[in-house]
Parts: C-alpha cells; sequence; structure tokens
C-alpha cells in the first residue's frame, strides 16, 4: 500500500524574511510579486491580514487599505534554494521525497511512518521540527499525491489524514480547487453548478471528458487512485563544498592560501572520488568587519587539482582588502562534470593540449571568458557571414575549419570603410581612404555577391572589386551596382 | 676558493647567455630569413600581417592572436586559411593596453603556444618589451609583436619593415638586428604550396 505525505509551506517567502530576521515582518507586512501586470500581494503577516488585507490584492488597493504596508518584493531564486535545503532536510522522514514546486514537497511514506509511532506522530514531529526552523507547514496524508496535496492545501486543520483506502471520502466536501486545475476550468465548472469533488462523482467519466476535456477526468482519476502516480524522487545533487571557520581571523596572503589550498584539496578528493570535475568554483571570504566577498574562478575543462585552483585564485586574492583579516571561508565548485580520464600519449599532444585550455582558463578568468575567442566556420555566401567566434572555453578541443572556396581578404571591414572618390571610374581610379590617396593599377571584377534575401535585411546586389594600387596595398572594394552615382566601400584588404 | 668544476660551469653559462639564438633553435620563415625562438620580434608596416603569418605558419601548435578588440574584429578567417589553419587560432582581446600586454606575458610564458602575436598601437618601450622578452626565454616561444604606431627603443631581437610592393610582393626590411646583419628583401608569391622567392634588396637596409 502506497502512502503519500504531502508538506504545503504556505508562506515559504515570509518565512524566508522572518528567518533572516527582517524586524519588518512583525507589523503590516506583505512580500508582492508582478502578476497580470500589476504588482499584487502573494503573502502576507498575520497583522497585514488583521488589517483586511488579502491575497491577490494589488499593491496600490493594499496601501489604500492599509497605509503603514510594508513590502518586500518576490525572489523567487532565493526561495527555490530554500526549498531545495528543506527537500535535502526532508529526507530524515523519508528517502523517497521529491519537489513539488513552488511551495510543496511530496514524501512516499510507505514503511516510514511507524518509525515515529503512526501517521499522526509523524505529521506532528514534522510540525514541530519545521517549526525549529520558524517555517509553517501543513500536512496532508493519503494514498496518493494529489489527494495529499489537496488535503495538505484545503484540509480542515493543520494535518489531515485520509485513511487507507479512504481518498475518495475524505476528497469530498474539498472545492474543485484542490484538484490542482487550471483556473479558468474551475471557473467552467462552478457555472455549471460543480462545487466539490464530491460532485463529480455522480458524474460519468465519459460526459465529463466531452464537455471539460481528458485534463479533469485524469486528474481526477489520478488523485483517486485509479491510475498509479508515484512519488518519484530524485535524488539532491550533492553539494561538493567545504568551510572553515577560523577562531581569529587572518589576512596574510601565506596564510590565506594555506586556508584555501586546505579546502580546495577536500572539495577535489570528494570530486575525484565521485570522478567528476568542476568548470567553476566560488570562494566566500567573510572579513571581519565587512560584507562578504565573493570570487569566481572558471576553468575551461572540467577539473579537480587543487594547485590549479588555488593558482587561478591567487589574481582575485591580490585585489582583496582584508583590514582586519577574515575567519570564514567557503569554497563551493559548480558546474559539475563527469572527468574523463585520458590516455597518455607517447607525444607531447596531450600535454599541449592541457597548456592551451590552461592558458585560456588564465586569460579568461582575469579578463572574461567572452574575450578569449575561437573561429568556427559558418555556411554563407557573404564574406562576413562565413565565420564565427565562440568563447573558447566551452570548446576546449580546437573545431575543424572549414576552409571558404573563394579567395577573400586578410582584414575585413565591417562595416565597410567609405571612401572619397577623386577620380571616377568603375573601379575609381583615383580615391581617398584612410586620408592617403591611392592610384587604381590594376582591377579584377567585379565579383557579384546577391543579399541573403530569404532573411531579413540588407537583399540588395553588391560588386566586389579587387584592385591593385600604385602604392602598394591590394584593396578589395565594394559598391552596390543600379545607383546613379555609386558610392564605393573598402570592404577589406588583401594580404 | 673557486675550483675548477665551478669556472667550467660559469663558461657555459656564459657561453648559453652569448649564443641565446640557438638555446632554442629558430625557425625559417624563408630561407635568408629566421627567426629566433625564445625572442620577441616587432613587425611594422601595412604588410605585417603576412609577415607575421609566414613566421606562424612554419611553427606548429595552438597559435595565440592578442590585441584590442577594434583590430581582432577586422581579422577574417576566410583569408588566413591561406598561411595557417584558422582552428589553430586562439583570439584574445584586451580592452586596455596593460591588458593586452600581461595576456602576451602569459600567453608567452605558458608553454602552450609556440607562437604568439601581439598587435600594439605603440611599441613597447624597454620596460615592457624585457618582461615579453623573459617570458619568451623561459618557455622557448617566439614572440612577434606587430605595431600600428611608431616603435620604440625595446628589446626586441629583430624589428621588420614590412610594405606591399607595388605590382605584387611585398618588401620586408629589417631594420633591427641584435645578433645579425639588418637586411632588405623583395618578397613574393608566399603561400602554403609556393615556396617563398626572396630576392635581396641591395644597399636599402639601415641599421
Amino acid at each position: 500500500m502506497r502512502r503519500t505525505l504531502s508538506l504545503w509551506l504556505p508562506q515559504l517567502p515570509l518565512d524566508r524574511r522572518i528567518r533572516l530576521g527582517d524586524a519588518r515582518t512583525e507589523g503590516a507586512f506583505a512580500i508582492v510579486a508582478e502578476i497580470r501586470n500589476a504588482w499584487r500581494l502573494t503573502h502576507l503577516s498575520d497583522a497585514a491580514r488583521e488589517a483586511g488585507l488579502s491575497a491577490g490584492l494589488s499593491l496600490a488597493d493594499a496601501r489604500a487599505i492599509c497605509p503603514s504596508l510594508l513590502t518586500e518584493p518576490a525572489d523567487p531564486v532565493r526561495e527555490e534554494i530554500l526549498l531545495r535545503a528543506l527537500w535535502r532536510w526532508a529526507d530524515q522522514f523519508s528517502p523517497r521525497v521529491s519537489l513539488d514546486p513552488p511551495d510543496g514537497l511530496l514524501l512516499d511514506i510507505a514503511g516510514c511512518a511507524h518509525l515515529f509511532g503512526g501517521e499522526p506522530e509523524m505529521a506532528a514531529t514534522i510540525h514541530e521540527r519545521a517549526a525549529d526552523l520558524r517555517i509553517m507547514a501543513r500536512v496532508g496524508i493519503a494514498d496518493t499525491k494529489g489527494a495529499a496535496a489537496a488535503l495538505a492545501r484545503f484540509g480542515p486543520e493543520l494535518a489531515t489524514i485520509a485513511a487507507p483506502g479512504n481518498s475518495a471520502s475524505a476528497l469530498e466536501a474539498l472545492p474543485l480547487a484542490a484538484l490542482g486545475l487550471d483556473p479558468a476550468l474551475v471557473t467552467d465548472l462552478r457555472r455549471t453548478g460543480l462545487q466539490t469533488i464530491g460532485q463529480l462523482y455522480a458524474v460519468k467519466s465519459s460526459e465529463l471528458a466531452r464537455r471539460f476535456g481528458l485534463g479533469l477526468t485524469s486528474a481526477l482519476e489520478r488523485s483517486l487512485g485509479r491510475t498509479p502516480d508515484p512519488v518519484t524522487p530524485k535524488s539532491a545533487d550533492p553539494v561538493y563544498a567545504a568551510r572553515a571557520t577560523l577562531p581569529d581571523p587572518i589576512g596574510l596572503q601565506d596564510d590565506l592560501e594555506r586556508i584555501i589550498l586546505r579546502l580546495a584539496d577536500s572539495v577535489c578528493t570528494r570530486l575525484q572520488t565521485a570522478g567528476c570535475g568542476a568548470r567553476r568554483y566560488r570562494l566566500t571570504v567573510r572579513p571581519v568587519d565587512g560584507p562578504d566577498a565573493i570570487m569566481t574562478i572558471g576553468f575551461a575543462r572540467p577539473g579537480a587539482a587543487p594547485a590549479a585552483v588555488l593558482q587561478q585564485f591567487r589574481t582575485p586574492l591580490d585585489k582583496l582588502r582584508l583590514e582586519f583579516g577574515a575567519d570564514f571561508f567557503r569554497l563551493v565548485a559548480e558546474s559539475v562534470e563527469p572527468l574523463h580520464p585520458r590516455q597518455t600519449g607517447f607525444d607531447r599532444r596531450d600535454e599541449r593540449q592541457d597548456d592551451r585550455t590552461d592558458l585560456i582558463s588564465t586569460l579568461g578568468n582575469r579578463l572574461g571568458f567572452d574575450r578569449v575567442r575561437i573561429y568556427a566556420a559558418v555556411d554563407s555566401h557573404l564574406p562576413e557571414l562565413e565565420f564565427t567566434t565562440l568563447e573558447a572555453m566551452d570548446r576546449p578541443d580546437a573545431p575543424v575549419w572549414t576552409p571558404s572556396p573563394r579567395a577573400r581578404p586578410l582584414r575585413l571591414y565591417n562595416p565597410p570603410e567609405y571612401l572619397r572618390v577623386e577620380t571616377p571610374g568603375r573601379p575609381p581610379l583615383r580615391f581617398e581612404w584612410r586620408r592617403r590617396l591611392y592610384e587604381t593599377a590594376c582591377a579584377t571584377g567585379p565579383e557579384r555577391l546577391a543579399g541573403e534575401w530569404w532573411r531579413d535585411g540588407d537583399a540588395r546586389l553588391r560588386d566586389y572589386w579587387r584592385v591593385e594600387t600604385r602604392e602598394g596595398p591590394r584593396l578589395w572594394l565594394l559598391t552596390w551596382p543600379g545607383a546613379a552615382t555609386p558610392d564605393w566601400f573598402v570592404a577589406g584588404r588583401f594580404p | 676558493m673557486r675550483t675548477k668544476a665551478d669556472l667550467t660551469r660559469l663558461q657555459t653559462v656564459a657561453a648559453a647567455q652569448l649564443a641565446g639564438t640557438t638555446s632554442h633553435g629558430e625557425i625559417r620563415v624563408a630561407r635568408p630569413v629566421r627567426l629566433a625562438r625564445g625572442r620577441v620580434h616587432e613587425v611594422r608596416g601595412d604588410g605585417a600581417d603576412i609577415f607575421v603569418l609566414a613566421a606562424a605558419a612554419a611553427a606548429t601548435g595552438p597559435l595565440f592572436w592578442i590585441g584590442a578588440a577594434r583590430e581582432m574584429n577586422t581579422l577574417a578567417p576566410t583569408g588566413l586559411q591561406g598561411f595557417v589553419d584558422p582552428a589553430r587560432l586562439v583570439l584574445t582581446a584586451g580592452l586596455t593596453r596593460a591588458e593586452t600586454l600581461w595576456a602576451g606575458e602569459q600567453a608567452l610564458r605558458s608553454r602552450a603556444a609556440p607562437c604568439v602575436i601581439i598587435e600594439l598601437q605603440d611599441g613597447p618601450d624597454l620596460r615592457e618589451s624585457r618582461r615579453l622578452q623573459i617570458a619568451a626565454e623561459e618557455s622557448g616561444a617566439i614572440g612577434l609583436v606587430i605595431l600600428h604606431g611608431r616603435a620604440r627603443t625595446s628589446a626586441a631581437e629583430t624589428r621588420w619593415s614590412c610594405e606591399a610592393a607595388a605590382g605584387g610582393g611585398w618588401v620586408w626590411i629589417c631594420t633591427k638586428a641584435k645578433r645579425g646583419t639588418p637586411g632588405a628583401w623583395r618578397v613574393s608569391a608566399l603561400g602554403k604550396h609556393h615556396a617563398p622567392d626572396l630576392v635581396p634588396l641591395a644597399a636599402s637596409a639601415t641599421a
């Protein structure tokens, strides 16, 4: 027999503020979010509720009702991090826990409840431990996920338990919204006079499906356990992190490096045991007298070498100003990827490849990884679209270059540079470019290219001329045919 | 008192320093034109690109091209492909001159790239070029500095002035050579499939 416990955290964003020690939560306080082009209240403190506010009210209206209302915008990213932390916390109750975003958890508690002395006692334990974390929780226990979630959200008490095999009667009195349906569908159902889940039992499911679609019937079937809907637990991603808290602050470069090397050792050993490497490492340093300093370094290839991590952290550490020292350090490995061991060759090719990625990491960490790039060929006939550049970090091994079939200049000016015609001609006989006069000695062309008419943008014809000048430089001139007095441009320069 | 062994060691060190060009070998751009590895060379003029590419084609392995974003964006791999495989290139854009020089020094020191190309507006001064030179000496990489502006007194091994010649080909003038004699050459038909053809230009060299 499957038993599912749904843990609903009705005011998770508010609880997050409370846990941060936000004093505003004592008074009229609300979390707001932008919903349907207006800032609306989503979660309210008790005082705000007493003042007559409710969730879903627009912020302007709420301010009119309660002028002393204080608000804070919702922070979905941090709330998700908190939910994930609670997900890991919940494995003390059951080994099979899954997320039910944005504010719920689902626990498969078959065979677990007796460890806490039964289901009601288990629910009480959960309440107690959540209260220790200053988080409000509601619990529903039933045979199926849908029923448990409905009981947690709409049940009469903080912990509502449906006896095994009793889901249908437990859900009977709950409103239709408890099935987790689309709000528009709930409104439709309400128009036909259906209010509670119990009223649906009397209607044939084929009729329901014909009138309201399969979504409604399948939700009902799943909630009542007629179609299987198991909890699919996902084990939490392991966190590769290490921290050091020192009794006294340190500030000397050598001491800092020693601490970081120790942290890196611990993190990298665990990464290596798991056969993984990380592309990014983040170091948090907490000075005794100021806010945290957070430094991030990246690698062109996932790695787990403590010495390399320290090496890359040296530059940002140099810039760090520690007046009175720091006493807290935390190193986290991010973007963890499996490490593929390689056969060491007899030649120096692999070694050289390693050197190349190391250098890309060093350059990227200081200049930014978007500034270290490699070329990649693109299939196009227009000279400026024949190639592109990619970040070298994403492609640790050099890509294969597909040569372009046409002779192209070494330097390509995009956009092309305007030239002033002195003696007209086709191409001009004498012209001025970059404040120097040139005289055409011989010209070959035109090479006529059509624009990419199948795309938006410039689809005009272009004529390219290869011009050798008496002064030496060999230029690539561009004009658009068809104009009465054609403008000429320098599109590139041949070697 | 100094022993004989000490003296011999001193002599070998001195010899190695004197024969700096041979400690890392050299690359042959064309038959008379050789560039020492582990050194920094400066190239000026309109035809600097082609000189640098001819040198890069003679080396193997990754090729780091470092410069300001403005100049890097005009480089076209479709044009480079006749000389070097564009897949070898790693482009690095520095926002400031200091960043470009730092990146160049790192690349020269790292042993990853046997050939590093640095594009600068004005030439490196004595201090900057010494740093590049020491980095290059450590790894044995060859550093090629393209100058768009003027050159300054520097520690570069050689300095070249390269211009496209009217009627095809280029003129390469070696204006400074620490361990050799300056000279001038007229070069025609450079490329992957053509053997470069160098004709010395008489008496146009200036030291």
